[in-house]
Order: structure tokens, then C-alpha cells, then sequence
């Protein structure tokens, strides 16, 4: 039988960035998938040999614009453990703040982009317009829509007042009540169904193996949430990591879309328990020594390491994020399918190709 | 299938979500990071912005009394606005219009209010000769 | 938070890191397997002297544990992607960038993953920025 080989991207309508993926098929099931990234590579791990410390923040923060509060998070984390800062309590319950309105507008870009990966357009505008109401609380709160800046080592740069709290607690409202009727359509319209359940299942002991994190670990019975170790403020709030059986893209959009609603929670929460007092506190010297942090990203779990000698310039930066570490779970999912699931396939792992290269 | 029907209903109802860009034109919130401006009259050229901005984005002459910046370089972080010792740093909420070629924004200090400082003191000094 | 440190003299090292030998490498990750644990990443930093760190990093119950190696330049390094398959990426990378050589690797990209072709050797270890220094100065 003849083997026909299609190339899949680098420039694709469906992927939000290029991911090359040669897949070796035989009438229309694939047999084979080879990928290929490299596309986005701007070596921003040795730019940061380079600059200050300090500078180092702004660097890691523009690594990806979908997950950007969590890099500069875990940078300056990883810089306070090695110079033994400790920031004060309000600062980390406005770093929670911050985090889960950034892992809300994660979700909701996602869901919005696979709802027009199977072709429903109408659908992906009523969840952006949904979230063009989380990304004006970001303009409104920390000065830019994707890069907030607001992080420091030490604490954070900006403040919340009571106008905006009571303000962001409004247009939260606003969005839980339109999401339940989205929600709706997602998990129990027959069209949606019949592209999402039974395609790419990943069992229990393959993502472990496979060393999945984030929602398809979740979604395939791990469970596993890196925020339930209790760095920052998450110790002192009360959450449950959502977990699901059944391991196919189905289960992934429940998963999602369920922590949707439990970041609206979890900002609820900080809100009301947020204590009074400083926002940073003075950093002075240069750190000396190593550390790893992992955070949890809206795609998973990230790993940072960092290693200081004593000058004002890090010797190495390292950082190791979620989709680098789903992507041999995809290359394992994809033989088996047909053609046309391949574009769903591939946005369930929730894709941040410039994460992945940095 | 009547999922959506509410939504549905409230769209047809209520005005547009989108405006009519550029008759109305969106107003920046307070904190919205746009560009950088400069109050040069309060500058003492001591370097500290220059030094703490990640992009190398701002060039200072002490000897010739300017201070430059590269719009095109700068990230829009505010720490220069932060490091500012004496203030004269703002960020304004109206961002950089594109422009068809890369240029830099040059300051320079005007000497003329330093000379008339000079002048008074020597008035008041012939005064308590 | 999996921060972990210790002190030594006033320097800050990370814990639960054991140091082996290359050629225990394989006999050691095999045993993370049986144990069941899960592998993170590996992470290789340049020391200017000639030498690599070469940290791999495994995972269970939230708790970490780092295999520690020390390689000189030419020395062969064998690859854990027979017994753990998420390790190609992160191998090949390694590789490419740092010129690192590491045999047998289960998808090899021999050199292509990250890099084009006119791209400089191994870009991330340390010799690229003394060379550039020296012309700055020239």
C-alpha cells in the first residue's frame, strides 16, 4: 500500500503559532507523525546571561504573551529564594489575583480558538467578547493588556484600590452568567460532541509515563496541580484540583472550562481575605547560590532554574514549560486518527509554540 | 438547540459591542502604560534611568545637557519612571503613532532659566556689598 | 512551592541532589522508573572550565530529585530516551545548543531542531561571548 506524506503548517489557520508536523499517512489515517519547531527560536536563555537581574524580569516575561504573569512570577521567586527575601503578605495574595485572571484569559482564548478549529465561528466571538471584559480588568489594574509588568523582585509594582476591586468583582459577574450559557453549547450540543469525544485518549499510565502536565494530565485521571503546595496564598485558599476520567479531548474542555469557574472562585476568595500593608520590600546585593521553582501555568506545570554567582549578571537561566513536556504525549495520540481531527488534536494540548522555544 | 437564546435576544437588543474607530475614539484608563514624557527642566542627567532600562532605549549627554530616547526601542516598562530620582519621568496614557521611518526623541535642557538664576544672585550679593 | 536549598559555606546548592558517574547513569535512572517516578526535565549549565553540569531532574508526589553529572567537552554521554521517551526533545536540544555529546538518542535531529543551518556551533556554551568581547574591545 502507498504511503503518502503531508506536511502540516508551519502556517496553518487553526494553529495561533508555526508548528511543523510531517505526517506519514496511508489513506486517510496517520501512521506516523514527525514534527518540527524551531520556528520561533530568539535564544532569549542566553540574552539573559547578558542583562542586570533586574532587567531579567521584562526579558522573561515577553518569553510568551499568553502566559507571561506566571514567567516573570517564577523568575522573581526564583531570585527571592536564592537572596532569601521574603515579600509581604499582600503582595502575594495581588500576585494570586493577578495569576488567575491571567489563567482565566488563557482559558477562554483557548476555547474560543477551538471552537474555530471546528468551524464555529459565532461561537469563538461570544467567548473572546468575554474575554476583551478580562483583559480591559488587566489595562485597568496594572497599565497593559498582555504585559503587565507588574511583578518585582521583592513584591509587586502596583496596588489595587477599592474602586477596582469592587469594579473587577462586577465584571466577574458579568462573566460567570454569560459562561454558563456558553457552557451549554460546548458540552451538550450534538455537533460539538461528535468532534470532541472518543478522539485522542491518552490513558492514565501513558501521561504518566509520558510526563504530561496541566489539563491533559487532569483530564486522564492524574491529579495533579502544582498550586496545591501552597506557594504564594494558595495554602490559605480552598480549592480542589479538577480532575476527569475519561482522557479525550471531551474530558480537556471540561476540565477547562470548569477551571474557568474556579478561578472566578479563587479571585472571589483572595478578594475578600486580601490583608493591609506594604506591596514590595527594598532588595539590595546580588544572589549567590541555585534554585528551582515550579509554578503552575495555565498550560501546566513550569520549571525554572536558576543559578547566580555573586555579580550582577545570572550565570544560567533555564526554563523548562509545559508544552515542551505534552509534546511527546501529542506525537504519541496522533497515529491512529484521521486527517481531519488533527487540527483538534493538536489545540487540546493547548499549544504556546514560543513558550516551547523561548 | 435554544441554548443561546437569551444571549441571542440581549444582542439584538442592545447597541453594538465594537465602536466607530477613528469618529470615537477609546479613552486610555488612568494607569494605561503609553509612551514615556519627560519634564526636562527637573533633569540633573545623573544616568539612573539609562542604566535600569532593559532595552537601551535612553542615551544621555551630560556635557551637552540632552537626553534621548528611541521610541521604537522602548517596552513600555515604567522603570525608568520608578528609578527617577527626582521625578520629571511620566507615562502617558496615548500611545506612539506609527510612523514610515525609525526616529529618536532628542530633550535638551534650555540654560536660559539657569542664567537669570545667576543674574538674581548677583544682584542680592551687590545688595549686601 | 519546591524550592529546596541548603547552605554550604554561605552558598546556596540545591537539595536532594545525589552526584553520579556517567557510567552509572542508565543503572541509576532505571531505578527512578521502578520506583515510579516521573521525569521533569534535564537542565546542562556551561562552567567556563571545560567541564558541564549536567542536572536531571525527576518528580513524585510533588517531592524532586536531581541526578547530578559533571562531563567534560568530547566526553560521550548516553541518552535515558530508551527508558524515558519524553526525553528526546530535551536531549536533542541539549545537543544542538550546547554541543553535547549524547549517543543514541531514540529520534536523533541531528543538529536541525532548533537551529537553521547558518546558525553558529553549540551558541549557548561559553566561548561565544569571550570571543565577542574581544572584538569590542578591538
Amino acid at each position: 500500500m502507498g504511503k503518502t506524506v503531508i506536511p502540516f503548517g508551519p502556517q496553518h489557520p487553526v494553529l495561533p503559532e508555526p508548528l511543523h508536523l510531517k505526517l506519514v499517512m496511508q489513506d486517510e489515517r496517520i501512521v506516523e507523525a514527525i514534527p518540527a519547531i524551531g520556528y520561533v527560536h530568539r535564544g532569549l536563555e542566553k540574552l539573559t546571561e547578558i542583562k542586570d537581574f533586574t532587567q531579567n524580569v521584562h526579558v522573561v516575561e515577553r518569553i510568551c504573551g499568553i502566559c507571561s504573569f506566571m514567567h516573570a512570577m517564577s523568575y522573581c521567586k526564583c531570585i527571592e529564594n536564592i537572596m532569601n527575601i521574603q515579600i509581604p503578605d499582600r503582595a502575594k495574595y495581588l500576585r494570586v489575583i493577578w495569576a488567575e485572571i491571567h489563567r482565566m484569559h488563557s482559558h477562554l482564548l483557548w476555547l474560543g480558538l477551538l471552537a474555530d478549529a471546528f468551524g464555529f465561528e459565532s461561537l469563538f466571538m461570544q467567548v473572546w467578547r468575554n474575554r476583551e471584559k478580562v483583559m480591559d480588568i488587566m489595562e485597568e489594574t496594572a497599565g497593559s493588556r498582555i504585559f503587565l509588568s507588574a511583578n518585582t523582585i521583592g513584591g509587586t509594582r502596583k496596588d489595587l484600590t477599592k474602586e477596582m476591586l469592587v469594579k473587577i468583582q462586577v465584571i466577574l459577574d458579568e462573566i460567570e452568567s454569560d459562561l454558563k450559557q456558553i457552557e451549554s453549547v460546548f458540552l451538550n450540543d450534538y455537533t460539538v460532541k461528535h468532534r470532541l469525544v472518543g478522539v485522542g485518549v491518552l490513558t492514565k499510565e501513558d501521561a504518566y509515563k509520558l510526563g504530561a502536565t496541566g489539563a491533559m494530565a487532569k483530564a486522564s485521571g492524574l491529579k495533579t496541580d502544582m498550586r496545591t503546595t501552597g506557594y504564594e496564598a494558595y495554602g490559605e485558599l480552598d480549592f480542589e484540583p479538577i480532575v476527569h476520567t475519561d482522557g479525550d479531548s471531551y474530558a480537556r474542555t471540561v476540565v477547562r472550562i470548569k477551571e474557568v469557574y474556579q478561578s472566578i472562585d479563587l479571585v472571589r476568595q483572595c478578594i475578600a481575605k486580601l490583608p493591609e500593608g506594604e506591596i514590595s520590600v527594598p532588595v539590595k546585593g546580588n544572589p549567590k547560590g541555585e534554585a528551582v521553582v515550579r509554578v503552575e501555568q495555565p498550560r501546566g506545570e513550569v520549571l525554572y532554574y536558576v543559578r547566580a554567582n555573586g555579580t550582577k549578571n545570572i550565570e544560567r537561566l533555564r526554563v523548562r514549560t509545559p508544552t515542551f513536556a505534552n509534546i511527546p504525549a501529542l506525537l504519541h495520540m496522533l497515529p491512529g486518527s484521521q486527517l481531519a481531527d488533527v487540527p483538534i488534536l493538536i489545540l487540546t494540548i493547548d499549544p504556546c509554540i514560543s513558550c516551547t522555544e523561548r | 438547540m435554544f441554548n443561546m437564546i437569551t444571549n441571542i435576544f440581549r444582542n439584538l437588543a442592545s447597541k453594538p459591542a465594537t465602536r466607530v474607530y477613528p469618529l470615537q475614539k477609546r479613552e486610555p484608563f488612568s494607569r494605561t502604560r503609553g509612551r514615556i514624557d519627560i519634564d526636562m527642566s527637573n533633569c540633573i542627567f545623573c544616568g539612573l534611568c539609562s542604566r535600569k532600562c532593559p532595552s537601551d532605549a535612553i542615551v544621555i549627554n551630560k556635557a551637552e545637557k540632552t537626553w534621548e530616547i528611541d521610541p521604537f526601542k522602548c517596552i513600555i516598562c515604567g522603570e525608568c519612571e520608578i528609578v527617577c530620582p527626582k521625578k520629571c519621568i511620566s507615562m502617558n496614557g496615548q500611545y506612539n503613532t506609527p510612523a514610515y521611518s525609525k526616529s529618536t526623541s532628542k530633550h535638551i535642557q534650555q540654560t536660559k532659566v539657569i542664567q537669570s538664576e545667576i543674574k538674581k544672585d548677583d544682584c542680592k550679593a551687590q545688595e549686601t556689598a | 512551592m519546591q524550592t529546596k536549598y541548603r547552605s554550604i559555606r554561605g552558598v546556596c546548592m540545591l537539595e536532594n541532589t545525589i552526584e553520579i558517574s556517567k557510567d552509572d547513569l542508565l543503572s541509576e535512572v532505571q531505578n527512578m522508573d521502578y520506583n515510579n517516578y516521573r521525569f521533569v526535565t534535564a537542565t546542562c549549565v556551561d562552567n567556563g572550565d571545560g567541564t558541564f553540569d549536567v542536572y536531571y531532574h525527576f518528580d513524585k508526589n510533588y517531592e524532586m530529585k536531581n541526578l547530578f553529572v559533571k562531563v567534560k567537552k568530547e566526553e560521550e554521554l548516553p541518552s535515558i530516551s530508551k527508558i524515558y521517551f519524553c526525553a528526546i526533545l530535551v536531549e536533542n536540544e541539549m545537543k544542538e545548543l550546547f554541543g553535547l555529546n549524547i549517543t543514541n538518542i531514540v529520534v536523533d535531529y541531528g543538529g536541525h531542531l532548533l537551529l537553521t543551518d547558518d546558525a553558529p556551533d553549540a551558541p549557548m556554551a561559553k566561548q561565544q561571548i569571550v570571543i565577542e568581547e574581544r572584538k569590542a574591545d578591538v
